[in-house]
């Protein structure tokens, strides 16, 4: 263009622009680089929208035949039900503690003996079984085979019996007596050794004579899980009715579907024979409006007989708790009993509440889009891939996602803060030469590696940790679970280290010398210098790095899917800051567990391209701020 | 100002307040300072002379050690003794030291604080917490600095606020404010136009009962005004030091004249 105009005055003067130049190009290039990369994030972003925003109508859709099929009104009662279970099996765990409890010594007794048993079994089994089951060697064919099996079996013996393991809790003559017996034991015998047999009846009896007194809280706990039946049987019956309705609803989605696709190509095609073809498709994909009302009128007519069970339930909810044993002996066995006790009072409102909510039901109510947007973000439940209805809330994923954080971040903040602090102020080049480098090679650690370590050095150490004596005053222990939002967060600590030092090192690094000089000639020691003077002045710099190691964290996908546990349910936080030893699901975890295995475009799909929006824009939004703050202290 | 000049200079009998032997330091492996003498009497205005990177600021920060702080440096030879201390002693506490010998850089540094925090922030490292005694000390401070009358009515606000000197005058109140006996001043004036130069130089005379100033400047008129003894440096070496009068008016090593007239450096 410009060469173009300036060839209007055909003359060319002293300053003329030559043509098409190499620096352009290069500048072209570069520009095109840049523009390429914006580009691409635009794209990233609107797909990202237009799969995910599929999402909230079909899930709508979903939750609408949720409540038309009549799913819902069976999960008023089923949801009772549940509770129903739980506290049953809470008393019958409980009544068990107390018994196995009090026959602890019988109960150790036996499991040694069965112990050693089950050790010598599995090291003579396979030839045990090559003995007993090979045909040859029954009808003796070959003697010289069966002879060296047995030679075979007496060796494997021998070997078990070298080092039997430890059995404090038996006698020593009962010990000699069981070995005694496996020393002589023939290959085909089945029956257990005798010493195994006596201790397992002693532990029966031991039970029974300790069940003794128990007595009655057992009658309790037995009327109290029948109080139940007949709710179980009418919302079985329910079940059955209300799938058969939601398929064929589902069936007709499908065909509906199908049909518009069908005259959305029709309309779109040219040729006539061929469109006409489409169209009779399409007419025949018509499907019959299902039949919800007979069903349902069916279902409406149960709500008197469930809200009469419920009642019932009530009532004998609460003469049960008035007749549980107020106090055991065995500590696992009052615990129990404390969280059926703690939940009780819940669960009579619930059922108090019951009847209430069957009445007011109904199945004509619209489910408008907010519900579904509000179920999905407040949901407590993330349920797919089942037979009975899938449930999309984000809640428990977010809350693990969060809590692996904040275990990650309380690490590594104070950490990699600090060893900052140390290279930037204190440590001697030489330091910094070494320490340095090696921080900022963790981030090198590929994290599917680092998941390994995880799960198998560090969870297994944890919970050895967990059961020993000097560490039980720590809530939540001993763990029940290897793999646990505590295990995740500290390898994402290891993770987040690296980014957060070096970050805040920059930071520090920028702050000018000429503060900390002048802090130092005025009589201020290193450490006063470094928390009055370099820490102030970077301080937003610091904040910065911290919000960009919690960016990570929360982004980061391998090592929370193989460490976390990946147990989809809020953590009972009734025992405190044990919650943060329970397992747990994260946002990134179960986009990548579950993606691979949806089908394309259903409802599923579309929820974890949303959970993929909600991630990126949390971590869009920590950036921005971390870079507010970066610009801040750049200034 | 040239009265006090005309001051005699013999009167003064104090006794050492920096005593510079045989002093050699090395940055690495270059050697910056060679071999100096210097004895320097208390309440007394010492002025740094010399030209470019012979090494004034270099024998400045070793007085309080601030070349610790730089990796590399030692001191090869000789010492320094501050009330008969050898200050490079390993048992001398540089804490301590720098709260006796304080320094006022030649690019004005304050804090990236209220000016108030930058005045009492010396105080405050030792452990002062009473408010009025803070509040008397940062009044104090910056009156002798004659930067109370400026900034009396924004004490709270940010001393990057002030202009190149005043925040020159803040940081010589923030020196003064923690009362140490020697301040050392690298080319405090460099930055500063010829009224607050003035200023600056008034401060000294007026401190220089209380405190031993050594001043490094490039300005001759300066040496000669504020200072009572000048020392002429020359490629890390120490040419000449005598009383300012003597070595402006007659100067004994042929070097010193050419610097001092200006025919070289
Ligand atoms: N941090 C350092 N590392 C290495 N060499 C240095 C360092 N600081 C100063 N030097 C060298 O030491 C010599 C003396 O420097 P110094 O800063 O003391 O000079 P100066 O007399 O203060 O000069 P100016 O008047 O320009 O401030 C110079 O040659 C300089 O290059
Ligand atoms: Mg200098």
């Amino acid at each position: 263009m410009a060469s173009e105009k300036s060839s209007n005055a055909k003359t060319s003067h002293k300053f003329q622009r030559s043509g098409f130049s190499y620096e352009q190009l290069i500048r072209f290039f570069f520009a095109s680089n840049a523009g390429l990369t914006i580009v691409i994030l635009t794209l990233i972003i609107a797909f990202l929208l237009k799969e995910g925003l599929g999402f909230f109508p079909g899930y709508r859709r979903d939750l609408e035949t949720y409540r038309i099929a009549g799913l819902e009104f069976v999960d008023i009662s089923r949801n009772n039900l549940t509770s129903h279970e739980q506290l049953t099996s809470l008393l019958n765990r409980a009544y068990y503690a107390e018994v196995n409890g009090k026959s602890a010594r019988e109960l150790k007794r036996t499991e040694e003996a069965s112990a050693l048993y089950n050790a010598f079994t599995d090291q003579v089994g396979p030839t045990r079984d090559l003995i007993i089951n090979n045909p040859q060697a029954r009808t003796d064919a070959n003697a010289g085979m069966k002879a060296a099996l047995l030679g075979n079996y007496e060796k494997q013996r021998e070997k078990a019996l070298l080092k039997p393991i430890n059995t404090p809790h038996l006698t020593a003559k009962e010990r000699e007596g069981l070995l005694e017996s496996l020393r002589t034991r023939p290959p085909e015998a089945t029956e257990d050794p005798p010493l195994v047999a006596a201790l397992a009846q002693e532990f029966v009896a031991a039970q029974q004579k300790h069940a003794a007194p128990l007595q009655e809280f057992r009658t309790v706990i037995d009327d109290f899980e029948s109080a139940g039946f007949d709710l179980g049987s009418i919302i079985m019956e329910m079940t059955e009715s209300v799938t058969v309705t939601k398929e064929q609803l589902q069936t007709a989605d499908i065909l509906e579907k199908d049909r518009k696709t069908l005259l959305a190509a029709a309309s779109g095609e040219k040729d006539p024979v061929e469109r006409e073809r489409l169209l009779a498709d399409a007419r025949a994909a018509l499907a019959d409006k299902p039949d919800v009302e007979t069903p349902m009128e069916a279902l409406l007519e149960r709500k008197p007989e469930c809200a009469r069970l419920h009642e019932a339930l009530k009532t004998a909810s609460s003469d049960a708790l008035k007749k549980i044993p107020s106090r055991l002996s065995d500590p696992d066995a009052r615990r129990l009993l404390g969280a059926a006790r703690k939940a009780w009072p819940q669960f009579i409102a619930d059922l108090e509440a019951a009847p209430k909510k069957i009445s007011a039901w109904k199945h004509t109510d619209p489910v408008p889009l907010s519900d579904a947007i509000l179920s999905f973000l407040t949901g407590k439940k993330w349920v797919t891939g089942g037979e009975w209805q899938d449930f999309y809330g984000i809640l428990p994923l977010a809350v693990g996602s969060l809590m692996i954080a904040m275990i990650a971040l309380s690490i590594s903040i104070p950490v990699s803060i600090s060893a900052a602090i140390y290279v930037n102020h204190f440590a001697k080049p030489r330091e910094q030469a070494l320490v340095k480098p090696v921080i900022e090679f963790i981030q090198a650690i590929p994290s599917v590696v680092l998941g390994f370590v995880g799960i198998l050095v560090f969870g297994t150490i944890l919970r050895e940790i967990s059961v020993m004596d000097a560490f039980q005053w720590v809530p939540g222990f001993p763990i029940e679970e290897r793999l646990n939002i505590f295990t995740a967060g500290c390898l994402l600590a290891l993770m987040s280290i690296p980014t957060i030092f070096s970050l805040a090192e920059d930071a520090l690094n920028n702050v000018p010398s000429a503060y900390a000089e002048a802090s130092e000639a005025l009589g201020a020691s290193h450490v006063q210098t470094a928390f009055r003077v370099m820490i102030p002045a970077s301080f937003s710099g610091i904040l910065a790095a911290i919000l960009l190691g919690f960016g990570r964290v929360i982004g980061e996908t391998m090592v929370v899917l193989l460490v976390a546990g990946n147990r989809i349910k809020i953590p009972d936080f009734s025992e405190g800051l044990g919650a943060f030893f329970q397992p747990s699901h994260t946002l990134t975890g179960i986009i990548a567990q579950e993606l691979g295995e949806v089908p394309l475009g259903s409802v599923h799909y579309r929820a974890l391209f949303v959970v993929g929006i909600v991630l990126f824009a949390v971590v869009l939004g920590i950036n921005a701020t971390a870079h507010h703050f970066v610009n801040r202290a750049k200034k | 100002m040239n009265d006090h000049q005309e001051k005699p200079m013999e009167s003064r009998t104090s006794a050492t307040a920096v005593d510079i032997r045989n002093l050699s330091f090395n940055y690495g492996s270059t050697q910056a300072l060679k071999n100096i003498g210097l004895n320097l009497k208390r309440n007394e205005v010492t002025a740094f002379i010399g030209p470019s990177g012979c090494g004034k600021s270099t024998l400045l920060r070793c007085i309080n050690r601030m070349n610790d702080e730089i990796a590399g440096t030692r001191i090869t030879q000789g010492e320094i003794l501050i009330d008969d201390i050898n200050i490079y002693d390993r048992s001398v506490d540089v804490v301590k030291l720098r709260r006796q010998v304080g320094m006022v850089f030649q690019k004005s540094n304050p804090f990236p604080s209220s000016i108030y925090d930058n005045v009492a922030y010396g105080l405050r490292m030792r452990g002062e917490r009473d408010s009025a005694v803070l509040d008397q000390s940062v009044q104090e401070s910056l009156e002798s600095a004659a930067l109370w009358d400026e900034v009396k009515d924004r004490l709270q606000e940010s001393a990057l606020g002030l202009s190149g000197g005043q925040q020159q005058r803040l940081c010589i109140a923030r020196t003064i404010a923690v009362k140490p006996t020697i301040v050392l001043m690298d080319e405090p004036c460099s930055a500063l136009d010829p009224i607050a130069t003035a200023k600056v130089e008034d401060l000294i005379w007026k401190l220089k009962h209380d405190y031993t100033f050594i001043i490094v400047t490039h300005n001759m008129h300066q040496a000669a005004r504020v200072s009572d003894k000048t020392a002429f440096f020359y490629m890390g070496e120490l040419v000449e030091f005598s009383d300012t009068s003597r070595m402006f008016s007659n100067p004994s090593v042929k070097k010193t004249e050419e610097y001092i007239t200006g025919r070289f450096g």
